[in-house]
């Protein structure tokens, strides 16, 4: 296995007596999309930061590309791009100064076909002498976007990338990211939009209060936590199920106006129906569901609640 | 060292206050030029010459100090505080720029605006008094240094701020009565024992005389002081916005 892009051993961060991060290990393969989930303030945007440069850790360390983010921080900087939670801009400023300007930070100097390039693909090309007071939500949120790519990052950290973004920019910064990844950018991204990380995610990292609770393959995690599901709507309800359905481990729902049954191991829903048939229920509807990620993460972190954390 | 970051971040701010001349230029030209004309001209015809020198005159060092004073710490302070304000410090936050590039590019930005104002002031007053300068090298060797000692300060204060009144209250509070308490409008030696007192005991009155000395060839304390003044502001205001910038206070979580 290569050596991992982004490496974090033992990280943790205190604010006072509050730990947000808590040794956290986490390794980030060369170009790939890991997700990191978590709700509010399990520790997201800290762990992020700190290997940013934005925010410093307490203990522990975290290298890109095998260099250590503090004493190296002119290496580590270069090669990553951050796109802040916080959207921001500077009042003055139009958006292609915003652009230029940022990438002379990085000591790079804009070339001509970049900015078209990033302008377009972040949908900007019409506000580019506009003032980014001017831009609406959406649009500073993806000026910040091409502010992050302006200096050719190797690894790209997306905190929230799509909050307050519409369905159609979305789909197009989801197709931009998976664009950037084909070309060897290796990308971390925080969303609470689950259908996001399922959509982009190769692997998926779980964190909740400070820990990590899990990291796995995507694919792996759904398989895990759930298969199909077949749900049969009865057009009236039933008080009881019939013997034949509960051996196959069909339950009732919705007060008895539905029956849910998980799929067998060998795949088939075929006998369940023909029982179904067989007992002459009223059946109103059938409909067959995948658990989706955000299922699986719901119960992951009920499971980690269970666990104790202090 | 990043020389293009540290040109860009130096460049974007002094672009930030040049696209707002009316704020940043043209007003405190106004103000002080009022000083010039209400105090110059209403008092000078009647008190005429200090030491020789037509009031005229006399006052317009002091006023072209107070201007390069709080042009340079407005500048960095509140170019500051808004980019933490809006969030924008992150830009440079996460950039390779290193904690002295950072403070360089701010602070030399501030010192340009500092002395444009100073030197446009200096060329209004001039026009009436005269534009002969005695020790030109002078004057600007110790503008720079009270320029890049308050421009650090202004650095620092907006790194501390929490509101736009925070970063006033050193200009409103501390420079403008020490600029007054500080010989720009009398000759210390002329003024009566308390007051006399007051202005020799504060520190603006030696860059005030510095100035003096360094553009009418002549003051009643001898230049090497005020030099001195402005060589341990610059170097204490600069090392102490230098170690706060980099112990992350405020600014890195
Ligand atoms: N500067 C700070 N001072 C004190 N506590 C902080 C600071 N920054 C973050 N925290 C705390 O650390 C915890 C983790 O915050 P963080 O922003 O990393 O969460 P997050 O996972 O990004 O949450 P969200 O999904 O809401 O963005 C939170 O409890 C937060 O209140
Ligand atoms: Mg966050």
């Amino acid at each position: 296995m290569p050596d991992p892009v982004v490496r974090i051993r033992g990280l943790s961060k205190r604010y006072g007596d509050f730990t947000a991060l808590d040794r956290v290990d986490l390794d980030v393969v060369q170009g790939e999309i890991l997700a990191l989930l978590g709700p509010n303030g399990a520790g997201k945007t800290t762990l992020i930061s700190i290997v940013a440069g934005l925010v410093r850790a307490s203990e522990g360390e975290a290298t890109v590309l095998g260099r250590d983010v503090v004493r190296d921080y002119r290496f580590t900087r270069r090669a990553v791009g951050l796109v802040p939670q916080e959207t921001n801009f500077d009042p003055f400023f139009t958006v292609e100064e915003t652009l230029r300007f940022q990438a002379g930070y990085f000591g790079v100097r804009l070339s001509p076909d970049r900015l078209e390039e990033i302008l377009h693909a972040l949908d900007l090309a019409g506000k580019r002498h506009a003032n980014t007071r001017s831009l609406s939500g959406g649009m500073k949120r993806r000026l910040l976007i091409g502010k992050a790519l302006v200096h050719e990052p190797k690894v790209l950290f997306l905190d929230e990338p799509t909050a307050g973004v519409d369905v159609r920019l979305r789909q197009q910064l989801w197709a931009y990211v998976r664009l950037l990844r084909s070309r060897g950018t290796t990308i971390v991204l925080t969303t609470h939009y689950l259908e996001e990380a399922e959509e982009l995610a190769e692997r998926v990292a779980v964190i909740d209060r400070g820990r990590i609770l899990l990291v796995e393959g995507k694919e792996l995690l759904m398989a895990r936590r759930g298969g199909k599901t077949l749900r049969v709507s009865l057009g009236a309800p039933i008080p009881e199920l019939p013997g034949r359905l509960a051996a196959m481990g069909a339950r009732l729902a919705e007060g008895g106006c539905a029956i849910d049954v998980d799929a067998p191991s060998e795949g088939s829903f075929g006998p369940v129906l023909a029982a179904l048939a067989e007992a002459g229920l009223p059946i109103g509807d059938v409909e067959t569901r995948r658990a989706r990620l955000e299922e699986v993460f719901v119960s992951l972190l009920g499971d980690g609640a269970a666990g104790g954390a202090p | 060292m990043n020389t293009l970051g540290v040109r860009t971040l130096f460049s974007k701010e002094m672009r930030r206050f040049l696209r707002v001349p009316g704020q940043t230029v043209l007003s405190p030209l106004i103000t002080t030029s009022l000083y010039f004309l209400v105090f110059g001209w209403s008092l000078g015809s009647r008190i005429r010459e200090v030491d020789g020198v037509p009031y005229a005159r006399f006052i317009l060092p002091g006023l072209v100090m107070l201007g390069v004073v709080t042009n340079a710490y407005l500048n960095s302070a509140s170019s500051l505080f808004v980019m933490k304000l809006q969030g924008t410090v992150v830009d440079v936050l996460v950039s390779p720029l290193s904690y002295a590039e950072i403070l360089g590019a701010f602070v030399a930005a501030a010192v340009v605006r500092g002395l444009l104002v100073g030197g446009i002031m200096w060329l209004v007053g001039a026009a009436f008094t005269g534009f002969g300068v005695a020790h030109p090298a002078v004057a600007t060797l110790l503008l720079v240094a009270v320029a890049s000692g308050f421009a650090a300060l202004g650095f620092l204060t907006a790194t501390w701020a929490a509101s736009f009144e925070q970063v006033n209250f050193l200009p409103t509070f501390v420079v403008t009565p020490l600029t007054f308490l500080g010989g720009v409008f009398y000759s210390a030696s002329m003024a009566p024992p308390a007051l006399r007192w007051l202005t020799r005991s504060n520190p603006v009155y030696y860059l005030v005389e510095a100035l003096r000395w360094a553009v009418l060839g002549r003051s009643d304390v001898p230049p090497g002081a005020g030099l001195a003044v402005a060589a341990v502001l610059a170097t204490g205001a600069l090392a102490a916005a230098y170690a706060v910038l980099r112990s992350g206070w405020r600014l890195r979580g």
